[in-house]
């Protein structure tokens, strides 16, 4: 009789302090839900959603765009082959949606017995009595200085340098030994005092031949001739001529003396047959390489919301939203000062962490399940409504049903160990930064040990494991997956165990709390 | 009787090598006390030890004969209204009374009935709807008064309730702590402003330097410090005179010429030896126009206890 009105009285009792956490929830929600600092957190939870509805609308955006400019049929995109010309595909599958091309031009090194020397034969012969080389971009390095050892003139037979010796004006050379003449003075091997020298524009050296002579052939001997690094070499120059030494004609224009100038052309083709859209590459006009795409790839997308979501959403942003909105229910009341209104109300201890932790997982479990919710429709949103339904059937609903229940598990986990780490540390950087290299290596533990941090038990009850490819490093597979994923009631009983371990701990650091505002005593 | 007081044994309270308050030791009938020192002194440290906001190092406190270390039963019985704005950024004065009051389990309608009645006593019906964040010093006083006794508690634990008060509101206020007190129930309040409490109550408390200096009621007191001199103010004529003759008396420590010269203020060991030396004196030749002792009132008992040496 007696033992039944005790029981009766405690479960009385148990009913008020409920109630009593309720109501100090339904306060706390507020501060949970609107707190200034908070609002970022909605920012970490909606940016999945904003990715996976961003790429739905560009990809749908495109679609309409290539159909606009014509379908293909499907089997005329499969049947091009590597090699083919740009032509015969343009033939075959008509106007491409979108065509680009471009050409690349590289400097490729001339295998020319590598002398520094350049020979320019004029067809036909011309009279002149005036020779003049300008200099356009005396170097490949950039350096604006040009040297050039000899600049060699032949007649049409060839045998007599008319140049040599002949009286030579230039740009005000380098120095005073490395005037114009001795370009003309038919050595190139006296090191770099043996070369016309100038960095004064415009840049040009001019020969006077005395009388007007046959010329058909020039040698140009560059930097590298005399010994110097090819950098050096001219890089643009010409070739002027001139009877009376006023009016110049050019006979040569030339690029490069030991480099030469490589063009390439890119050209690439797309098609679209109203799902794949068909990248051609062809390079100098050939078929190299065929990119097949779905515009909109289901199963491509399906794993990059499973890596978005074990990577980003579990590790960062329920982490450090849990950050913003457990860390501060108690640690927010001890700066404002108000926390001993709480402390007076005629409530345990306990109960008001379990008010205020209540308040907080509300608030992060909608926020957090919400937004792997919203993420997850946003991400199936723009697929093809057969595909929709035939993923769905196949399990989707369970994946969207996980994915909640991973963010939901994962607030209730991280809420509890923020809320105690509010409870002891006044500045959240570091320990903040101390569990999440905890929860990174988790993966590299031993085995007892990984079963304490939350991460552990939220990646096994990821529907779609996080995507690796056979060429990520060893180290961040290892980080990233779970050695041992426990089974789904092992890992929900797992986060339960931890949370509550972890709440039993606050509840012994709010038991023995006392406040202390500073000032006058 | 303890279980209807407030006790304290030997309570220390430390903060880090800091002294809060040294071995206290009290007993606190029901009725108005005053807890009387200057700022710094250990009140609203005591204050916090009854209510369970800090735990004391050494010793142990019963209120009522609840320990403040379960606020379960504690704050069911007991109101607190410290010096600290309590009240949340979105309150207004009514619901951060009604919020409260949810908490002691009442329902909607009740807690918004106990609310108004509490408002009422304390003046502030028509600044309720207004957020407390924008009340004056005077009202945020109210209003934390209104919270502390709006369940009706027995226990009043009030820091400084009178600060920041106009004369009206004040007088109010002290009928306000009267009618509780003569309910049986405790109030419990601190002040460092002497004249403000010594009329209103039942029990003074005099703290210094964390520790209890005196205990009782104000003439308890006063017995209680017996052996250390006691302070009288002599009118006379002749006052040089008057200062000469007691010079002579072995129980007399200090006297000292009152600025008009016809008066002595006068500190004595022995205050039976001094009622006869002033006879003698008298008959003497010497008229004394009266004796009045200038320590009656708490504040020169403090003044002597506190201030003076």
């Amino acid at each position: 009789m007696a033992t039944t009105s005790s029981s009766g009285r405690a479960r009385a009792l148990d009913f008020v302090r409920a109630r009593q956490a309720w109501t100090i929830a339904a306060v706390e929600l507020r501060r949970a839900f609107f707190a200034k600092r908070a609002l970022w957190v909605y920012g970490l939870a909606l940016l999945p959603t904003l990715m996976f509805f961003g790429h739905g609308v560009a990809m749908k955006y495109r679609g309409d765009q290539l159909a606009r400019r014509g379908v293909t049929p499907a089997a005329l995109l499969d049947s091009v082959r590597d090699g083919e010309a740009v032509a015969d595909v343009k033939q075959r599958l008509g106007k491409p949606a979108e065509e680009r091309w471009s050409v690349r031009s590289e400097r490729v090194q001339r295998d020319s017995g590598d002398t520094g020397e350049t020979t320019h034969v004029i067809e036909p012969a011309v009279e002149t009595r005036f020779v003049r080389l300008n200099i356009i971009r005396p170097t490949y390095s950039g350096e604006p200085t040009a040297r050039i050892y000899e600049f060699e003139i032949y007649g049409p037979d060839g045998r007599e340098n008319l140049a040599r010796g002949r009286s030579v004006t230039g740009s005000i050379p380098c120095s005073p030994d490395q005037g114009p003449e001795k370009a003309v003075n038919g050595s190139v091997s006296g090191g770099e005092t043996d070369c016309w020298c100038a960095d004064d524009r415009p840049l040009f050296l001019q020969v006077d031949l005395g009388t007007p002579r046959q010329v058909k052939r020039f040698v140009v001997k560059h930097a590298s001739a005399g010994g110097e690094d090819k950098e050096s070499d001219t890089r643009e120059f010409n070739i002027q001529v001139s009877g009376e030494g006023k009016l110049f004609t050019t006979v040569e224009s030339s690029s490069g003396a030991a480099f030469v100038e490589e063009r390439t052309e890119y050209r690439s083709l797309t098609y679209f047959d109203g799902r794949r859209d068909a990248q051609f590459l062809f390079v100098d006009g050939k078929l190299e390489s065929s990119h097949i795409n779905r515009l909109l790839n289901f199963e491509e997308d399906r794993m990059i919301f499973a890596g978005v979501f074990q990577f980003f959403y579990l590790r960062l942003a329920i982490f450090f939203g849990c950050l913003g909105m457990f860390m501060y229910l108690f640690r927010g009341e001890m700066s404002n000062r108000t926390l001993h209104y709480w402390f007076l109300a005629p409530a345990r201890r306990e109960v008001l962490l379990a008010g205020k932790y209540l308040a907080g997982l509300i608030a992060a479990a909608v926020t957090f399940g919400g937004g792997a919710l919203l993420a997850f429709t946003a991400m199936i949103w723009p697929h093809d409504a057969v595909e929709i339904q035939a993923y769905w059937n196949a399990g989707g609903m369970a994946h969207a049903f996980w994915y909640t229940a991973a963010a939901v598990l994962g607030c209730l986990g991280y809420g509890s160990v923020f809320l105690a780490l509010g409870l002891y540390i006044r500045n959240p950087i570091v320990p903040a930064a101390v569990l999440l290299a905890w929860e990174g290596v988790n993966g590299i533990l031993p085995h007892v040990l990984q079963k304490m941090s939350v991460l552990y038990y939220l990646q096994s009850l990821c529907p779609v494991p996080a995507p690796m490819d056979g060429d990520t490093p060893m180290l961040v597979r290892m980080l990233a997956a779970p050695a041992a994923p426990a089974s789904r009631p092992a890992a929900i009983l797992g986060v339960l165990v931890v949370s509550a371990a972890v709440l039993w701990i606050a509840a012994r650091a709010v038991r023995r709390m006392q406040i202390a505002y500073g000032s006058d005593s | 009787m303890s279980a209807s007081a407030v006790v304290f044994e030997e309570v220390s309270k430390f903060y880090g090598d800091v002294l809060g308050v040294n071995l206290v030791t009290l007993n606190i009938p029901p009725g108005i006390t005053s807890l009387v020192g200057p700022n710094g002194s250990g009140k609203t440290t005591l204050m916090n030890l009854m209510t369970g906001l800090i735990h004391p190092d050494h010793g142990r406190i019963l209120m009522r004969g609840i320990s403040p270390r379960d606020p379960e039963s504690l704050m069911r019985i007991t109101g607190y209204a410290t010096q600290y704005d309590t009240a949340p950024r979105w309150a207004t004065g009514f619901t951060f009374i009604t919020t409260g009051l949810r908490l002691y389990g009442y329902g909607r309608a009740e807690a918004e009935e106990k609310a108004w009645k509490a408002l009422e006593r304390l003046g502030l019906t028509e600044a309720a709807t207004r957020k407390v964040a924008a009340y004056s010093k005077g009202m945020r006083q109210r209003v934390r008064l209104a919270q502390a006794i709006a369940h009706d508690p027995e226990l009043l634990v009030l820091d400084e309730p009178l600060n920041g008060l106009d004369p009206l509101v004040r007088a109010e206020t002290i009928d306000l702590f009267r009618a509780w007190a003569a309910e049986g129930k405790h109030v419990i309040l601190s002040s460092h402003v002497l004249q403000e409490v010594d009329i209103i109550s039942d029990q003074v408390v005099l703290i210094a330097n964390g520790m209890i200096m005196a205990e009782g009621t104000i003439r308890d007191v006063r017995d209680e410090i017996e052996e250390h001199p006691s302070q009288y103010f002599v009118h006379c004529r002749d006052a040089s005179g008057v200062a000469a003759l007691l010079f002579g008396e072995d129980h007399i420590t200090e006297i000292r010429l009152h600025d008009d010269g016809k008066g002595l203020l006068v500190m004595t060991r022995d205050r039976e030896r001094f009622a006869r030396a002033l006879g003698r004196i008298a008959l003497d030749g010497h008229p004394i126009d009266g004796v009045v002792p200038a320590d009656e009132n708490v504040d020169a008992l403090y003044e002597y206890l506190i201030g003076g040496e």
